[in-house]
């Protein structure tokens, strides 16, 4: 047995056993689910030293040189992602420990964070088109309960929106894998890709990428699918936020749509859509942070600011050269830090004001000054001030889209960097400087297992910069890199040819 | 470990140490500060005397000191000690005093960096954490300077972001990021894009227009040490450093980039000494004329001759001392009185003795009067102008009418500050009137009469100590037009001192009648007095000068201010669009995938 099939065995157990013994007793749900997202991570930094990997499950081999199992596969790319989706899974749920003791049902709120993980991890995994689909409606499923889990008026309707538009795409993706079945007769990624490089790119797979592109678009948040995602993501409590837009819309959304265009279907050296995704991820980018200055809501302000992080990401891989996946890749990872902290931080104003309006708050650093501080470094992480992490991946985005002569989107990068900072700072001054709220003199900081997650997360945005260390680089972004860029290899890679 | 690694690992270090020091130790942290500051000056004196020093990673030149940033190194440790110095007392019971000293040390130890930087991205790191370490200390002045620090933070960061273009730009032209190999000649839309973006980075450091408006702003609400450490004096080093360098060493440069270096220069000293002149608040007043000086600075170095370019670096030197030293005379007088609006000060000069002579020292300096060196460095600047003429260039006399009535208005405007604040009689308004002489403590004056002391040095020994060691071997080639002997010039004006003083005392002049004010036997109010206040605001009434300092007054030429305004515009419309209607949405997914199919597949 590998123990690849734990990334996806693990959640799934831990989320079945949750209901069952969740009511034994109080604590159990907390354990349960630290310890399965515990071993998670663990066995994510584990993954970082495997190398390639292919497993089929029930060892069902090819018949026919057609592949019929499952088979998952852990490659540079995926141990990226997986790194991304277990670190933040398991702060997240360590946040929750403390901050779901609000809301009533802790081991209904468990199972459904695990599905949402299990879900992640197999549409990462997952070497069949078919799979992907079902993983990614399990994790979709999940993030549209838990984004109503308040149960307020306002959360069922952005929870209803969400579903209403998270269908639509899943038709849409669905649509497409039935068409690429339809055109190459197999379903497994590898191939399905062999398959359409023989026979050539043509009208057909410009007609199902787009489809994809439609459908992961809209998981992505990409502008114009865009519109779900800022009444979605504030309306679920905060470490659920975090998980939304640090980690579930690059997973289900980023993450597939990369590796179906440039792996599975080869659009990788395709211009016309390579600049589709410039013009989008750009779109998204000034959209999104020029909305995020117009916000007064701290979750929603962050929300917007999501679509215009996605959008920088998107840029960079529209650019299509190596150094654009490489600041693509590390922005992703980043944004993955500073955003959840982000959210975190959100929730820690929550919890002890129970407040979002920015307006309402004021001077909270001088009670909370945890919050306060690592709020801080990642507001300045996000808006790439050195030496902080995320000022290496928009420095390499922007010095990427110099080098592929894309000058204009490397100065929409620029200015769209400074609304960035401008509405970061406004956070800041809003929140946490200024004067100090009358109603706030009572307040007090959040609990320490709070603390603990978000100082853990500040560490990463202050740290993660190590990672282009070239030693380090080759570890970690690089295979990931080499992924994306060389998409025609993945075929050759999986079935060994 | 290189010598040049002392230099940013030392205040980062002892930083931190500030940072955890539990607040009862505040005396341990008080020590460990100025040692700092003391440990790093230290080694900029020895780094100054070896140079040149450099420090290889893998065969890539990373660190070096050469001539040109040698001596500002030795400023900014000179300057970072005095400033820590001054903080002691001047900081003393306020609020988060561990935080000031830990970043006031940072920024010390990345303003090495950034002069030390060979590497453009390395040069971009220190120059972006800086920036963050000026909104912190900015913050440090309590909930009201939050929107200051706020301004100040877009306008320096968003400069470094167009800085990181720039930089990506001459990447992409000549494959090397290496400051000491790259020589781009400014032809064509890409090397000008990049001159602009570094240019405009620089300008936002140094507060020349339009990127100055953070200045005034965070002269008002920033802690005096602050403002004089920073706006001042480094953020001038470092920015005109920059252009130097980009200017001298990093591109080629030709007549028109030259131009605009001239109309950036010109209208800088112009337009901010105007908005000095009619300034009520002494560190606003003062704040103008960190503004009004950058323009001179530009000014020599856009002239593109040796002897401009090499008045205007010395006068950034000269200027981060005068300046430096005024602000912290302002800090002394706000630290006695609790107040730097000049209508409620008067009559301080025998009350705070030092404080009025080092203040006066610095401000005939910066007015540009002999002997002192503002005197110099301008003559200098003067000489760079008129070669240009001689050059060729047909606009020449625009630029030094412009400087010599900047000059001239200077003086002024420092005419004005002296008397409101240190002559006159004491106005009744003060919020804490000083009764007898009081000086400031030791700690205090002590960086004020240095400071004082070098305006003095540098102008009188002008060519002996700073042009020989700092500023001749760092601008090769320069030749002087007219001589400037300051040692018989400071002669002569000493004879003549000398001799009114004889004059004075051999005359009866002491035994003068002091007597009540008599105006046709009207009763005299307690409080008129001749506060200086309103001594220039007629130029406030004259014609087209009116309109501007109303349009001034309402911002419209504050890029920030603009700037906000357009980006506002676009956020109201989007916000306008997204209703929040689920039906709304789902028309925009299916435009977007007719027009993505039609793009896609059809093509």
């Amino acid at each position: 047995m590998n123990l690849i099939v734990l990334f996806v065995a693990i959640p799934l157990g831990a989320a079945f056993l949750m209901p069952l013994l969740g009511r034994v007793a109080r604590k159990i749900p907390d354990i349960l689910a630290n310890l399965a997202n515990f071993s998670l991570l663990v066995l994510a930094l584990l993954a970082t030293k495997q190398g390639l990997v292919v497993y089929k499950i029930g060892g069902w081999e090819a018949v026919g040189g057609i592949p019929i199992g499952i088979y998952l596969v852990l490659d540079g790319l995926a141990v990226l992602m997986l790194l991304i989706v277990n670190v933040i899974g398991f702060l997240a749920t360590f946040y929750s420990v403390a901050y779901m003791e609000r809301y009533t049902d802790k081991p209904r709120y468990y199972t459904l964070f695990l599905l949402m993980i299990a879900g992640m991890n197999g549409v990462i995994l997952s070497g069949d088109m078919f799979n992907i689909f079902v993983f990614m409606e399990i994790a979709a499923i999940a993030s549209y309960a838990l984004v109503a889990f308040g149960t307020e008026a306002e959360e069922l309707e952005a929870a209803f929106k969400y579903q209403v538009l998270g269908t639509v795409a899943s038709c849409f993706i669905l649509f497409g894998i039935a068409i690429a079945y339809s055109l190459t007769g197999t379903l497994n990624m590898a191939d399905m890709s062999r398959v359409i490089a023989q026979q050539g790119i043509g009208t057909p797979v410009f007609f199902v990428g787009t489809l994809f592109l439609v459908g992961f678009g809209l998981k992505a948040a990409i502008m114009p699918f865009h519109a779900w995602l800022p009444d979605a993501h504030p309306s679920a409590p905060a470490p659920i936020s975090a998980m939304l837009s640090g980690v579930l819309i690059k997973a289900i959304g980023v993450y597939a749509l990369c590796r179906v265009l440039f792996n599975v279907l080869g659009l990788g050296k395709v211009s016309s859509f390579l600049y589709i995704l410039l013009v989008l991820g750009t779109l998204s980018m000034i959209a999104g942070s020029l909305l995020a200055l117009g916000q007064r809501d701290f979750k929603r302000l962050l929300a917007y600011s999501s679509i215009s992080q996605i959008g920088y990401i998107i840029l960079a891989f529209g650019l299509g050269t190596p150094l654009g996946f490489l600041g693509g890749l590390f922005h992703l990872l980043n944004h993955a830090t500073f955003k959840s902290l982000l959210f975190l931080n959100s929730g820690a104003v929550v919890y002890s004001t129970g407040n979002r309006d920015l307006k309402k708050m004021g001077g909270l650093s001088q009670r909370m000054p945890v919050t306060g501080t690592t709020s801080m470094i990642a507001s300045m992480s996000i808006s790439g001030i050195p030496p902080l992490s995320g000022f290496w991946s928009k420095l390499i985005i922007i010095i990427a889209a110099i080098q592929a002569q894309q000058f204009i989107f490397a100065l929409l990068a620029v200015v769209v960097s400074i609304i960035t900072l401008a509405y970061y700072l406004k956070v800041q001054k809003l929140a946490f400087f200024g004067k100090l709220g009358e109603a706030w003199q009572e307040i007090k900081e959040v609990p320490a297992v709070m603390c603990i997650s978000m100082i853990i997360l500040a560490v990463l945005c202050v740290g993660l910069g190590i990672l282009l260390i070239p030693g380090i680089k080759a570890v970690i972004l690089d295979p990931a890199v080499e992924v994306l860029y060389n998409g025609a290899r993945y075929a050759q890679l999986i079935l060994g040819s | 470990m290189n010598l040049l690694h002392y230099l940013i690992i030392i205040p980062f270090i002892v930083g931190l140490f500030c940072l955890v020091i539990p607040k009862k130790l505040s005396k341990l942290r008080d020590l460990l500060a100025i040692g700092g500051g003391l440990a790093t000056f230290y080694f900029t004196i020895v780094i100054f005397l070896r140079k040149p020093v450099e420090w290889f990673y893998n065969d890539l030149l990373l660190l070096k000191v050469d001539n040109l940033s040698g001596f500002i190194l030795l400023a900014i440790g000179l300057f970072g000690v005095l400033i820590v110095l001054y903080s002691l007392k001047f900081m003393a019971g306020k609020e988060r005093l561990s935080e000031y000293y830990t970043y006031l040390l940072w920024t010390i130890g990345g303003a090495c960096g950034a002069i030390l930087a060979n590497n453009l991205i390395l040069l971009l790191v220190f120059w972006g954490f800086l920036g963050l370490t000026l909104y912190l200390l900015i913050g440090i002045g309590g909930p009201e300077a939050t929107p200051a620090a706020k301004k100040t933070f877009i306008i320096v960061g968003g400069s470094d972001c167009l800085m990181i273009l720039g930089i990506a730009i001459i990447w992409s032209l000549t494959g090397s990021l290496q400051m000491d190999n790259i020589s781009i000649h400014l032809t064509g839309l890409l090397p000008t894009v990049a001159f602009l973006a570094l240019a405009i980075a620089s300008f936002a450091k140094a507060g020349a227009m339009p990127m100055h408006t953070w200045i005034p702003d965070c002269a008002e609400k920033a802690p005096i040490p602050v403002t004089a450490f920073l706006p001042a004096s480094l953020d001038k080093l470092l920015g005109i450093y920059l252009l130097g360098r980009i200017a001298m060493d990093i591109f080629v440069m030709n007549k028109a980039m030259g131009t605009l270096l001239l109309i950036v220069g010109a209208v800088t000293i112009i337009a901010a000494v105007m908005m000095a002149l009619v300034q009520h608040d002494l560190k606003k007043l003062l704040s103008y004329h960190a503004v009004s000086q950058v323009g001179y600075m530009v000014l020599g170095i856009g002239t593109g001759n040796p002897i401009g370019i090499a008045g205007g670096i010395f006068h950034m030197l000269n200027h981060a001392i005068y300046k430096s030293c005024l602000f912290l005379t302002g800090g002394a007088v706000e630290h006695r009185t609790q107040t730097t609006n000049l209508n409620r000060l008067g009559g301080l000069a025998k009350l705070m003795p030092i404080t009025f002579i080092t203040c006066l020292i610095a401000a005939l300096s910066i007015s540009g009067v002999p002997p002192f060196n503002g005197f110099v460095s301008k003559w200098m600047i003067y000489q760079g102008v008129i070669q240009l003429g001689k050059d060729g260039d047909k606009l020449w006399i625009i630029w030094l009418v412009a400087a010599m009535f900047g000059s001239a208005l200077t003086l002024a405007s420092f005419m004005k500050l002296i008397h409101s604040v240190f002559l006159g009689s004491p106005s009744p308004t003060t919020p804490r009137p000083v009764a007898k002489r009081n000086e400031v403590s030791f700690t205090m004056w002590m960086p004020m009469a240095i400071l004082a002391g070098l305006c003095v040095i540098f102008g009188v020994f002008a060519y002996r100590v700073p042009l020989k060691n700092f500023i001749f071997s760092a601008v090769p080639g320069i030749s002087f037009l007219g001589f400037w002997s300051p040692g018989l010039a400071t002669l002569l004006i000493i004879i003549g001192i000398i001799l009114g003083a004889i004059i004075y005392w051999l005359g009866n002049i002491k035994s003068l009648r002091t007597d009540t004010t008599y105006v046709g036997g009207e009763i005299i109010p307690q409080d008129n007095r001749v506060t200086g206040v309103d001594f220039y605001d007629t130029i406030k009434d004259l014609g087209p000068l009116k309109v501007i300092y109303k349009k001034s007054e309402k911002k419209l030429f504050d890029i920030y201010d603009q700037g906000a305004r357009v980006i506002f515009l676009f956020t109201k419309g989007l916000k306008k669009i997204h209703t929040g209607l689920l039906p709304t949405y789902l028309i925009w997914v299916l435009m977007g995938t007719v027009i993505l199919f039609f793009i896609l597949v059809k093509g």
